[in-house]
This record gives structure tokens, sequence and C-alpha cells, in this order.
């Protein structure tokens, strides 16, 4: 398998946008803010209209030919791929990680599925780790305190974490805060948080207690997962913090003009 | 030990309303998980890491060459004197304990903590034999006069508060109430020093077997297990036939990594190494050393691809990093072994039937396996359960039918894309602030957005299309 | 076939789990340590051991050190005790018995002192490595209140890998010609009454560590 850090050099190429099943329906905004970002530094993006879903859902339920099925569609909509972005760790992670389990033993889609993994990214790691690019030259118009949340799958199995930060320090405006406990989960998990949703609810709750106590008034995750659950827990506690995804932020920050 | 584990759910929902349980575990864990974090990245996260990869080389290595080191182990142990015995089943085990325990004429032993002892329900046994058992490991021992079950690797009662010890020491034992875990802890030790003194055989578990000495290895912070090793006349370890390592160089690793792993300290208080039994001209030690080697379906994991389960040193890290565990504590589990061990072995051990919940008690966060010292790959083996969940019709109908229905609107672009319009339109209009059927669950805690009026696939070929009638396009009309 | 024929045939039946595992050939040691000498791993050691909750003395002359194991004893006038030939600390016997201090037997649970040598100390974790044997008794090690440890500088290696090295280099029949071995690392403690630490459970309440000039 390719493991995340033998990709080969996605500089120079075009971009197809995976933009997520989660984004697509709930949050087209951030898709936008990946967009605007990458054409902002000239690089061509399109977007494969055939994508659904990386097949996540089923697989971390048990229900691995299932998510193959809807795997194979993946391969099939990107076939015509030379790089692959997505703004989410844990998709990345299902691709990189977990198509490579799925399609082992698969004669007629392995080969396939090792090319579509050598190729595929997360938003801020192809950034920075991709394309060396630090900073957006970048400005919010209102300075805005900041702390992250590191999503598990994006962490823990793709390293994910220094990029983002690199990117929002540099975002004029921008300053970031301790949130205590950023790297335990959230309790989203997929379906977790429905069939097990008092202990989904439970680990939601002291995430909640950790994001009122932080100074930041924004919380920053890669995951719009994550953001759900957070946001979910948020506004039904009432709370006036609020998570956003960084390629939003970013994206806001383009807008502002550098002095 | 009896099996609850299918009841995990409610047990977990009971745990979390419970505001004692709450409070202990999660300061209980909070704190060895910060400890661990601290020992492990000493003097550098590098140099923690490294040690961990040996740790895991050295179980991997010793679980390859298991049973030519299981022949190798018993016989230096018992070149050194040490009997050695096997047992497949509970029943064995304990049928062994009894007929050594009446060799020798035994009526009080003295317990140190021992989870496979757990496992088989020694104790009940012992007693129904009529001899007296006293656990004196201090959590084992609150467990045992509070008739529970242990909650954690190594911090038995995790889950009580103080106060709930105090009461249960003041009412079970006749303790003078107080609030001072010093003076509660003195009562205790004034209490048991006797057994100790007066037992005629101690029972111990085993961290680990070495194999190029033929020595048992036991780490304490008490004392109690070098009490109930060397004061007896008779000690019986029971160990797990998966303890043994290979040699000195894998265990002075191993023994170094586990209580950093496991509190944050840089060695437990006492790590003691048993060769066997007292030599002629020492005045203590007991006469008699007994080992009996123990499958009770561990021969059957290593049959399986979760065999690395086996490299498990019990060292409680990843109880502690789980943020699961962490909100439910360890009885929810109704097992031995909770958290994420737990959920792997348990099924694994009991069978899938009778512990189906477990392995879907995880997030697949992944933090057990970032600091398990052996780096056994927790969140892989639980997707495999659940995989093996689906195939053995373990996972219920209604997710059968509906992953069958996602499947088919996510293999095609347009029921994607129709899909996403009527969920639009159903949460918008129809269930409002709810999720339908199982998917229910999630608003007992949190709000659903709504949403987006359009998809991003539709924004998409909106703004291509502006592009190209701006560009005066070669695609007119 | 008894169960342990059975055991060992299944396990031999299954396939063998981890076989693209490679070799390892260096092993790290769990502490490193740069400077390892005499003076530098000694003050290590003390420094550890103190971390440990030990009490740790460094009297001047073995003149000095008998005064400050007097002192420790107090009004106490029993002792668990390994023999004095394996204390390296010579007139030892004499002062106990000016000082009327008797010998007790091991299983002496009104005995508050205990004392010993070692065979080792370990710089690394200011440890005490203690083998059992003839005039070696273990519970002069963990029966009383008060452990005495006696240890000369030359005692004092960088850590257990070292330990064990040395045993290798021995032989392994040295360390198995002991009954059991015992690496101590401070007095006895416990967290379980809701993660409190209390020092001083089953094991000693206190360790104190003599090293000699």
């Amino acid at each position: 398998m390719a493991h995340h850090s033998e990709r080969p050099s996605p500089k120079g190429k075009k971009v197809s946008l995976f933009v997520t099943c989660m984004i697509d329906m709930m949050y087209p905004e951030t898709g936008m803010s990946v967009v605007n970002i990458l054409e902002h530094l000239g690089i061509e993006v399109d977007f494969p209209m055939a994508q659904t879903c990386c097949g996540q859902p089923a697989y971390n339920s048990g229900y691995q030919n299932e998510s193959k099925q809807v795997a194979i569609q993946f391969l099939k909509a990107f076939k015509d791929a030379e790089v692959i972005v997505t703004p989410s760790g844990s998709c990345a992670a299902m691709v990189l990680h977990e198509y490579p389990v799925l399609f082992e033993d698969d004669p007629q889609w392995k080969a396939e599925a090792e090319r579509i993994v050598s190729i595929t990214w997360e938003f801020t790691e192809f950034l920075v780790d991709g394309l060396g690019i630090t900073d957006l030259k970048a400005r919010l118009a209102q300075p805005t305190t900041f702390a992250f949340h590191d999503s598990c799958h994006g962490m823990r199995l793709l390293g994910l974490g220094q990029a983002a930060r690199t990117l929002l320090g540099n975002v004029e405006n921008a300053t970031i805060a301790e949130l205590n406990e950023h790297e335990v989960c959230c309790g989203f998990g997929g379906l977790f948080s429905v069939k097990m949703s008092d202990i989904s609810g439970a680990m939601l709750q002291k995430k909640v207690n950790n994001i009122n106590a932080s100074d930041a008034s924004t919380i920053i995750t890669g995951d719009s997962s994550c953001l759900t659950q957070m946001n979910g827990g948020l506004s039904r506690k009432g709370s006036s913090k609020k998570v956003r995804h960084i390629a939003d932020v970013l994206a806001e920050g383009l807008g502002g003009e550098r002095k | 030990m009896k099996v609850e584990s299918q009841n995990f759910i409610p047990a977990a929902q009971i745990a979390i309303r419970n505001p004692n349980i709450q409070e202990a575990v999660t300061t209980g864990t909070r704190n060895s998980y910060v400890k661990r974090n601290i020992a492990m990245s000493t003097p550098t996260l590098e140099h923690g890491e490294a040690m961990r990869m040996q740790a895991a080389e050295a179980k991997r290595r010793a679980l390859r060459n298991l049973p030519d080191l299981l022949e190798k182990a018993e016989a230096n142990m018992k070149a050194n004197g040490i009997t050695v015995e096997w047992a497949q089943t509970s029943q064995e085990v304990c049928k062994l304990v009894v007929d050594i325990a009446k060799k020798h004429n035994v009526h009080l032993v003295a317990k140190s903590k021992s989870m496979v002892t757990e496992e088989v329900a020694l104790n009940d046994i012992l007693e129904a034999e009529g001899m007296e058992v006293i656990e004196t490991d201090l959590g084992e021992f609150i467990v045992q006069i509070g008739k529970t079950h242990p909650s954690h690797l190594l911090a038995p009662i995790i889950h009580m508060t103080k106060p709930e010890i105090r009461d249960l020491m003041v009412k079970e034992l006749g303790m003078t109430p107080t609030d001072d875990a010093g003076e509660m802890t003195k009562f205790a030790q004034a209490h048991l020093r006797r057994y100790f003194l007066e037992a005629d055989m101690g029972i111990s578990g085993g961290n680990f077997i070495l194999a190029e000495t033929g020595s048992i290895c036991l780490v304490t912070n008490e004392g109690n297990g070098r009490m109930c090793t060397t004061l007896p006349r008779v000690h019986i370890a029971v160990v797990g036939i998966e303890k043994v390592v290979e040699s000195v160089k894998d265990y002075a690793t191993l023994t170094q990594v586990l209580p950093r792993s496991g509190t944050g300290q840089v060695m437990t208080v006492y790590t003691h190494m048993i060769n066997g039994p007292r030599q002629l001209g020492e005045t203590d030690g007991p006469e008699h050393v007994y080992v009996i080697l123990v499958d009770n379906g561990r021969t059957k994991i290593y049959d399986t691809d979760y065999a690395e389960s086996l490299a498990c040193i019990r060292c409680g890290a990843c109880q502690n990093a789980c943020p699961v565990y962490r909100s439910t504590g360890g009885l929810a589990y109704g097992w031995v072994y909770a958290g994420p061990i737990g959920a792997i072995v348990t099924p694994l051990l009991v069978g899938m039937e009778n512990a189906s919940p477990l392995p879907q008690a995880s997030s697949l966060c992944g933090a057990c396996k970032q600091v398990c010292p052996v780096n056994i790959d927790i969140p892989r083996m639980l997707l495999e359960l659940r995989h093996d969940l689906v195939e053995q019709g373990e996972t219920g109908k209604i997710w059968d039918i509906g992953i069958k229905f996602w499947a088919i609107g996510n293999k095609s672009p347009r029921l994607f894309q129709m899909g996403g319009s009527m969920a639009r339109f159903g949460r918008k209009h129809v269930l409002k602030n709810n999720l339908p059927g199982p998917l229910g669950g999630w608003t007992d805690y949190r709000d659903f957005p709504n949403f987006a009026p359009k998809s991003f696939h539709q924004l998409w070929k909106e703004r291509q299309a502006a592009k190209n009638s701006h560009n005066g396009g070669s695609n007119n009309g | 076939m008894g169960s342990r024929e059975e055991i060992l045939a299944k396990l031999r039946a299954a396939p063998k789990p981890f076989t693209d595992l490679p070799k390892r050939d260096t092993y790290l040691h769990m502490v490193p340590i740069a400077d390892k000498s005499p003076a530098a791993l000694r003050k290590r050691f003390a420094e550890e051991a103190k971390k440990l909750a030990c009490e740790v003395s460094e009297p001047v002359s073995h003149t000095d050190a008998i005064q400050q194991i007097l002192a420790l004893f107090g009004e106490n006038k029993s002792v668990i005790a390994w023999d004095f030939a394996n204390i390296p600390l010579p007139g030892l016997a004499d002062a106990f018995a000016t000082a009327g201090i008797q010998i007790a037997d091991v299983r002496d649970g009104s005995v508050r002192v205990g004392i010993t040598g070692a065979d080792a100390a370990l710089a690394s974790t200011g440890s005490l490595v203690v083998g059992s044997g003839p005039g070696k008794p273990r519970q002069a090690s963990l029966l009383p209140a008060l452990h005495i440890a006696v240890i000369s500088p030359d005692q004092i290696i960088t850590d257990l890998e070292t330990w064990f090295d040395g045993q290798l280099a021995k032989g392994l029949q040295h360390f198995r010609s002991a009954a059991a071995h015992v690496v101590i690392s401070g007095p006895s403690r416990t967290a379980d009454i809701a993660m409190e630490l209390v020092m001083g459970v089953h094991g000693p309440t206190r360790v104190h560590v003599v090293i000699l000039p």
C-alpha cells in the first residue's frame, strides 16, 4: 500500500475535489471555500459529478460488502483524476487506510485502488505538505480567537494537525488559543453517535464543557462530522460558541486585504 | 465471572446517569492518562515511541514462538523447583488449585490481584470447598467486601468515590468513619496484615513468565504481592499462556513500559522475579511454588486474525485513554476485561453472541492504540469484529436493511442526488428536528442542522453553467 | 492427551502469527543515560531515589554511617536483618550489640525496622535490586515499616538493562541460583482510594538508603 507519506508530489497537477457526502448535502459552502482557495492559488479544480460517498459509514459498522460497492463508485467517479483533495480527515483516512484493505484481494479493482490511494490528499496536508504553501496571505476582518479540535482519524491515522495550525497561524487577525483535551474524541464515530447515543452524548458533553471553558470563540476542525456533533451539542446547551471548518475560515480570510 | 455483556447499552446508560461513577471514573482515568503521556514522552516523544515499538516486537516475537517458549519456560521453571501445571478450562484451573490446596492442608488463602482468577471465578470455588479466601490488593479487598467486581485492570475501584468506599468500610468492617485516604488505608492494612502471616497459601497472577530463566514475574505497588508469595508455605501463580516472554532483554523493556503506561510510574514499587521455592539455608520464602498455565480460550484466539490481542500486558493504558470507558466505567462491560481491550477479548473468550454490543462500544478514535505499550491495533480488530457481527447476523435487521438501502442510494450518482433532495425535503417539512427510526437517538443530546437548500453538486453545476455562458461559450443554448 | 499436550498441539496447529517481523539486533534502554561516570551515577541514583520518596543519606565515614543508622532505630531494639556479612558496613554487628538491638525472627510482625544490603542499585530509576538467599531474608525489606538499605557506591550501576547484561555475562545460572529477586523502587504505596496517593500500605512505609562513602 502506498503509505500516505509516499505519495508522489501533487504539484502542478489538476485537482479533483472529493467534497464528501456530508458537505455535499449539508455544508456545500465549505466545498466552495476549498474551490475558492485552490483557484486563488492558480490551481485548476474539477468536480467529478459522479461522486457520492467514500463508503465509510457502512465500513465502520462492519458492512464491508456494501461499503465496497460504494467505494467502487468512488473509483469510477475519479478514474480520470490526477490528484484528489478532500476537506475531511476521516474520508481521506478511509481512502488511504481502508481502501487497501477493501481491495486487497480484488483482481479487478486492486490496481486502480492503489492508484487512487497514491493521489488522495486531505485539504490542509495538500496545501502544506503537498504544495509547500504555509501562508495564504489571508486576513480576517475581525480579530478572532480560535482553538483547534483535532479530529481523531485525521490526527491519528494521517498525522494531521500541524498543517492546519500553520495555515491558520499565518492568517492576520487570527489568534490561536488552547482547547483542553483537544485530542479527545467528540463522540461522533459515525453510526456510533446513534447506536450508542447515551455514550456519544456523554462524550459530547465533556467536549462542550471544554469548549465553553476555552478562551476561543470559535473552534476549528477539519471534519464536518465532528463539526456537526459539536455544533449540535453547543446549540442544544445554548452556547455562544461555534465550530467552523478550517477551509471556511481560510477562504473568508482570502477576501480580506493584507496591510 | 458471570457474563453480562449483552446488557452493555442499558448498563452504560445507568452508569452515565450516576454522578458518583462519573466523578470517580472521569477523574481517575484523566489523571492516569495525563501521567502516562508524560512518562512515555520522557526524555522525548520519539524515544517513548521507539520503546513502544521495541516492546511491541518483544511480545509479537513471543507469540510467534509461543509453543516452543512455553516448553522452554516449563523446563526452566521445573529445573528451578517450580511445579508446572496446565489447564484448558475454568473448571480445570479451579480443580488444580483445590487439589493443591487439599494436598497441603490449606485453610486460609491470601490472594494477590489476578484477572485470570476472576475469569474462572476461583474464589467462589475455594469458598465452596470450605476455605477462607482474602483479597489483599486494597482495591480488590474493597471489591470483595462489597461483593462486586473490579472495573479496571489496575485500579479495581476506580468507579467508586471516597465517600462510597468509606461507607462500605464502615458498614462491613466497623471502621471509624474518616474521609482521610491515609487513615482508610492504614485501617485496611492493619486488618489485612495478620492474614499474610497466617495464610497457608498465597495465590497470585503473573505479569510475565520469563522463558529464558524460568521465572514468574509480578509487579505490584502495595507489597501485598510480595507478601502473598513469600510468607505462606505454598504459592500458586495462575497465569495465561500468552504471558510468556522470551528473554531478560525483552523483560527489561516490558517491565518498564508497563508502569509508565499504566500509572505513569518509572518502575512499579515491587518488580518481583520468582525463580522457585525457598532454598536450603533460607529462613523465609514458600516451600512449594506452582504455576498453572491457563488456556481458557486463548488457544482459540491464537488461531484467528485476532492473535495480536494476546500481546496485551494488562497495563490499563487503553482504559485510561478511552473516552467511551471514561463515560461508562468498567462495570457496564459486564465481564472481567473492560474498555478497548475488553471490547475485543471478551467476545473472543466468551462468544460473540454473549458480548455483541462490545465491539460497537467505540467511536474508533484510536486513542487506545496510541497509548498501548505494545501497539495493539485495537481499532483494526474492532472493525473486523464488527464485520464478523454482520456476517454472523448479530447486528439487527433494521441496520442490515438500512445499510442495503444506503448502498443502493450511494452506488448511483443519480439516486445519490435524488436522495439528497428527499432528505432535504423530509428534514424541513416532515421530521423537523428529529431523525427517522434508529437515527432518532441523535436528537436526545444534540440539535441536528438543516440540509442545505442546494447541494454542492447543484451549486457546482450552476457555477459551471454561469462560467460557460459568461465565456460566451462554446456551449450555446 | 493431557491438557499440556492439547494446548501445545492447538498452538502448533494454528498458523504462526507475526511471521514477517523483522529481527531486532539492538536494544534501546528505557532511560538513556549519557554520563555513566561513578560520580554521575551516584548523583543520579540519589536524585531518582528521592523522587520515589526514598530517604537518602550519604555519610562521610563508616562511623558516621553507623551513627545515622542507630539514629533511625530510635527506641526500637529489634530488627529483621540480612546477615551482617551481606551488608557492606564493617562494625555494624558490634554497634547493634552495643546498642542492644536484637535480630528478630523473620516472621515477627511487631518488628518495625528491617535492614539489608542490596545486590545492585539502579541510577536510572533510584531502584534497589534485592535478591534472596541464605542470610538474605525477604522479610527484611518487606515486613517492617522502615526498610534501611546499605549500599556501597560501586554497587550503583546505570539501569535494569545493564544489571541483566551483568547477569547474562555471568551465565544465567547465577541469576537462577537465587530463589527470587525484587527490584524495589521506593516505599509501598496505593492510589486505589479515589486516586489519592497514600504512602505505606503492606510493604514498608519508609525506605532509607544509606550510600556509604
